[in-house]
């Protein structure tokens, strides 16, 4: 037997790392991954030596963005798991780790930096406490061993109390010297995994996983730290001044300072005049003069007039019809998969439920969505048996996808990633990305294929046009029942706003009154409730659905939602 | 707002999550709504309408079944067992060669044959295989193609979607060979009321199967390759009398499997099913099942005459030399009548024992006449034992 499993009570000789190996068992972990790097790397090393006793989940991953990324997929599912990195590791997670901290957590989840002052095997003495700090978790420091074991199990603890992740900082002469422990008992039971996510957008514990709306959830986040511990993050400029003010104080002599300690102001959102007005009028007890009473209900009239809006894709988008298609796939596959999201445009089919049909419940940084899936994907062991998806864009693909993706082929994640291939880095303008045979330069370069590296990772590659529905639908479906393997779906088609495409037609799309049902039994208005493209709208009068050919951008694919096939396209000849 | 739940949300709350759906293909093919994959009733998307066809049609949505059958029947031919029977017989197709490579003795294939070349149908869905071995209708508007579609496979045929997609003014001029949950979803066509739908007499004509059961695809599948088998490799599957086994002919050879490992594989929703011949068809056809030679009766048919328009068609299949027929002795009705009986029997049994209420019979009312005389009977039989 492993003395990582010795029984309670009983009082063993481990090493720093061991003895956080211990806690996290101690406190019931049932996922834990890391990226080696020393002096950190005792820690999965040991947890790996006693998985498949304690039915663990343990994986290498292929950095440290993808460590916390699986071990984030666990503690959505409400499994206890660990993130373990060196130092400048967090570095590498930080990207995620900022979106983790605002969408929170649910399991507990702890972030183990082991960290190495004097450099003894870094070639940096890297701090990763600041982002403790900046990023508003709290740090917990074990003095000793007993303290390395205990403070990691109750780490976890602290991680469900404030639904955040928790980090735990180990340095070299912590981690790799040896110490007497005793140990407490390990837990015979076992969380089952299980994703909620149609739940109210602030319920952290069933909504979906994304750190929107921003402010909102801040506050939320906050208002759970301060609920149980003292420690508060700082804010930049007051703690500054106050320090520079100290230093001087025989000087100037003692201030007082408002701020956001005394709450003056508050510690999230922006500050706008009025805010800075009213916390004005506070500190020199002047009363502000307020709008006129009736103001506030004029504004709150006319704000009702003007017609509510959502989110959503551009006619002609391509992501709609993908969008479409996954969530047909999903459906009919009827074990009910979901999408891990990234972020592009296609971030909008978790900001807005409708556009992307109720598929996709997180997102985060880029790159994160297949890392997190790659995580949800090794769950079917503790009951998370789903189709897992995931999609991406093109430029993303090339910025942080690849090892995520690679992560899930070599750790034999079954999931289906979705690329979202729409020729460019579409929503900040179309820049070229290494997927173009184009520089910045406007130099012809070498273009980096997709599909031939994810052939080379090893994965099954399709790729499809988005808008024809019955060919992507067929590959879809097959990939999800397809179980066991990386399976990658590459879908092209340009973006409804590119250089080539804007302003051209390739159909003409009218709406055949004859044969409109509109409201009846036989479709009620799959075309203007379901499907939503901007331009399809609803004719109050006639009650009939009516394409604004201004709006349209001709991709023609609602002709192929109507099931009565009043929606006509006709191919437009030659420039339109 | 709180919106009232639409009839596609009563209809997932009601049968598809209370396994019920029988998977006859009525909520499909109305809308996009709904679709049949992988042997499952799948909803796509959310509809909120409230007065659905979708629920009205279903067989398995509450309904007065006592009703729907008295507005079809002629009441005096009603029989609590079987339904209405204006004649009982025993048939098969008059020329030997239309007996070849049918099931028993291919009376359906005759029948719908003759009523397409008499002009009383043009067209009729029966149901086909895809390249997945999946069953789904196809409409057939050549009398001379209906040969090829004339064997069980023993598994759910959405047939009743192929029938929503026809346009409204060839249903009537279309027959459907249906089971008898197809069957019950065509009469509740007929005689639904929905505000905005006009309900006619279609389809054209019924022709129904008798039915104990049918098979889930992936657990018989799964039963299949027990058997070093695959669905690609079935030739005909048989149930022969008596023998309490399932016959399964492959090109490799005949396979009999005992009807106790069959069971496992039946479809939850065939157990709460109490029709089991067909009952709302203008004619219903079976293997005929009856005396000791099985070996000579498993070349015939019987058939239950049920409407005027049966009666019709049966008529002139005499008339015509299309159809053999020979006279059935009273007993062997009497042998299906108690068969029958046994199936409802043990349906309301399986439903009562799911509501846990005798009052609560899912998809059937309490007051029902049929309901009562067979959920009477279980109840006396628990007091003597």
């Amino acid at each position: 037997m492993s003395k990582l499993l010795s029984p309670d009570r009983s009082t063993v000789l481990f090493l720093g790392n061991e003895a956080i190996a211990r806690g996290a068992l101690e406190a019931g972990i049932q996922v834990a991954t890391g990226y080696p790097g020393t002096p950190s790397s005792e820690v999965i090393e040991s947890l790996a030596d006693v998985a498949r006793e304690r039915n663990l989940y343990v994986e290498w991953s292929v950095n440290e963005k993808v460590a916390l990324e699986v071990a984030a997929a666990a503690s959505f599912a409400g499994l206890r798991s660990m993130a373990v990195m060196k130092q400048n590791g967090v570095n590498v997670a930080s990207d995620f780790l900022l979106h983790l901290t605002a969408s929170g957590t649910r399991g507990g989840i702890v972030l183990v930096s082991c960290e190495d002052p004097g450099a003894l095997s870094s070639v940096n003495e890297g701090e990763s406490r600041y982002f403790a700090s900046m990023l508003e978790m709290p740090l917990l420091e074990p003095a000793d061993f007993q303290e390395a074991k205990d403070i990691t199990k109750w780490a976890f603890e602290l991680s469900e109390t404030i639904g955040n992740v928790v980090m735990l900082r180990s340095v070299t002469r912590m981690s790799h010297a040896s110490g007497n422990v005793t140990c407490g008992k390990l837990p015979t039971k076992r969380r089952k995994a299980g994703f909620e996510y149609d739940g109210p957008v602030m319920d952290s514990k069933t909504g979906p996983m994304i750190s929107t709306p921003v402010v909102a959830k801040h506050v939320l986040r906050q208002q759970k730290l301060k609920d149980v511990i003292v420690e508060e993050v700082m804010p930049f400029l007051e703690e500054n001044v106050k320090v520079l003010a100290s230093g001087i104080a025989g000087r100037i002599g003692i201030k007082t300072f408002f701020g956001k300690y005394d709450g003056t102001l508050p510690f999230a959102g922006e500050l706008n005049p009025d805010v800075v007005a009213d916390a004005l009028g506070r500190i020199l007890k002047v009363k502000r003069k307020f709008l006129p009473a009736d103001y506030l209900k004029d504004i709150q009239k006319t704000a009702a007039m003007i017609p509510a809006r959502e989110q959503t894709f551009c006619a002609g988008c391509p992501h709609r019809a993908s969008f479409w298609n996954i969530h047909n796939a999903i459906a009919l596959d009827g074990r009910k998969g979901f999408v891990c999201g990234d972020i592009g445009c296609y971030s909008m089919a978790a900001l807005s439920p409708a556009t992307g049909y109720h598929t996709m419940p997180t997102l985060h940084s880029m790159g994160s969505g297949t890392g997190l899936a790659s995580g949800f994907a090794k769950l079917a062991q503790f009951g998370l048996d789903k189709p897992i998806l995931t999609v991406c864009g093109d430029s993303t693909f090339y910025h942080a996808v690849i090892p995520a993706l690679i992560n899930a082929q070599h750790n034999r994640a079954d999931i289906t990633f979705i690329v979202l291939d729409n020729a460019g880095t579409a929503m900040t303008g179309f820049q070229p990305h290494p997927g173009l045979s184009v520089s910045a330069l406007k130099d012809v370069v070498p273009a980096v294929d997709i599909a031939a590296i994810c052939k080379a990772i090893g994965a099954k590659v399709a790729v499809s046009d988005p808008f024809d529905l019955a060919a992507t639908g067929r590959i879809l479906t097959s990939f999800l029942a397809d179980k066991g393997s990386l399976k990658v779906l590459i879908l092209r088609q340009a973006c409804a706003l590119s250089p080539e495409k804007k302003g051209k037609k390739t159909f003409d799309v009218r709406v055949d009154e004859s044969l409109c049902l509109g409201d009846a039994c036989g479709c009620n208005r799959l075309c203007t409730r379901i499907f939503r493209c901007p331009a399809l709208t609803w004719d109050r009068n006639k009650k009939k659905a009516v394409v604004d050919e201004v709006i349209c951008a001709g991709c023609g694919v609602c002709a192929s939602i109507c099931p009565q096939q009043a929606i006509v396209k006709t191919e437009v000849s030659g420039p339109g | 707002m709180i919106k009232k739940s639409g009839s596609q949300t009563e209809l997932k709350k009601n049968v598809l999550e209370q396994s019920l759906c029988t998977g006859c293909g009525a909520c499909v093919g109305l809308c996009p709504y709904q679709v049949i994959y992988d042997d499952r009733t799948v909803q796509l998307f959310n509809c909120d309408l409230p007065d659905g066809k979708c629920y009205a049609f279903c067989p398995r949505t509450p309904a007065d079944y006592d009703h729907i059958r008295k507005s079809l029947f002629n009441i005096d031919d009603l029989t609590p067992e079987i339904g209405a029977v204006k004649g009982y017989y025993f048939s098969r197709a008059f020329d030997p060669r239309q007996r070849v490579n049918v099931q028993h003795g291919g009376t359906v294939t005759v029948l719908l044959e003759l009523a397409m070349a008499e002009g009383m149908i043009d067209s009729a869905i029966v149901s086909s295989r895809n390249n997945e071995f999946e069953q789904h209708g196809l409409l057939v508007t050549d009398q001379n193609q209906l040969r090829g579609y004339s064997k069980s496979w023993f598994t759910v045929s959405p047939t009743v979607s192929t029938f929503n997609r026809i346009p409204d003014d060839r249903k009537k001029r279309t027959g459907v060979v249906a089971t008898p949950c197809q069957a019950t979803a065509l009469a509740k066509m007929k005689t639904a009321e929905i505000p905005g739908y006009n309900r006619s007499d279609l389809p054209g004509l019924v022709i129904g199967l008798f039915c104990g059961w049918t098979l889930s695809m992936g657990k018989f599948s799964n039963l299949l390759g027990r058997y070093g088998v695959s669905l690609a490799d079935l030739t005909g599957m048989d149930i022969p009398a008596g023998k309490n086994i399932l016959e399964i002919f492959t090109g490799s050879g005949l396979i009999s499997v005992p009807m106790a490992e069959v069971d496992h594989c039946v479809r939850t929703a065939c157990r709460y099913c109490m029709d089991s011949t067909a009952e709302f068809a203008d004619l219903s056809v079976g293997a005929a099942r009856f005396g000791a030679d099985c070996e000579e009766m498993r070349g015939w048919n019987q058939i239950i005459v049920r409407s005027d328009r049966g009666k019709q068609l049966l008529e002139l299949a005499i008339a015509k030399r299309a159809l053999q027929i020979r006279e059935a002795p009273p007993s062997a009705l009497q042998e299906l009548k108690n068969a029958a009986a046994g199936k409802k029997k043990k349906a309301l049994k399986n439903i009562v024992e799911k509501s846990h209420s005798t009052k609560n019979l899912l998809y059937l009312k309490s007051d029902d006449p049929i309901v009562r005389k067979y959920l009477r009977v279980d109840r006396k039989r628990k007091r003597k034992s």
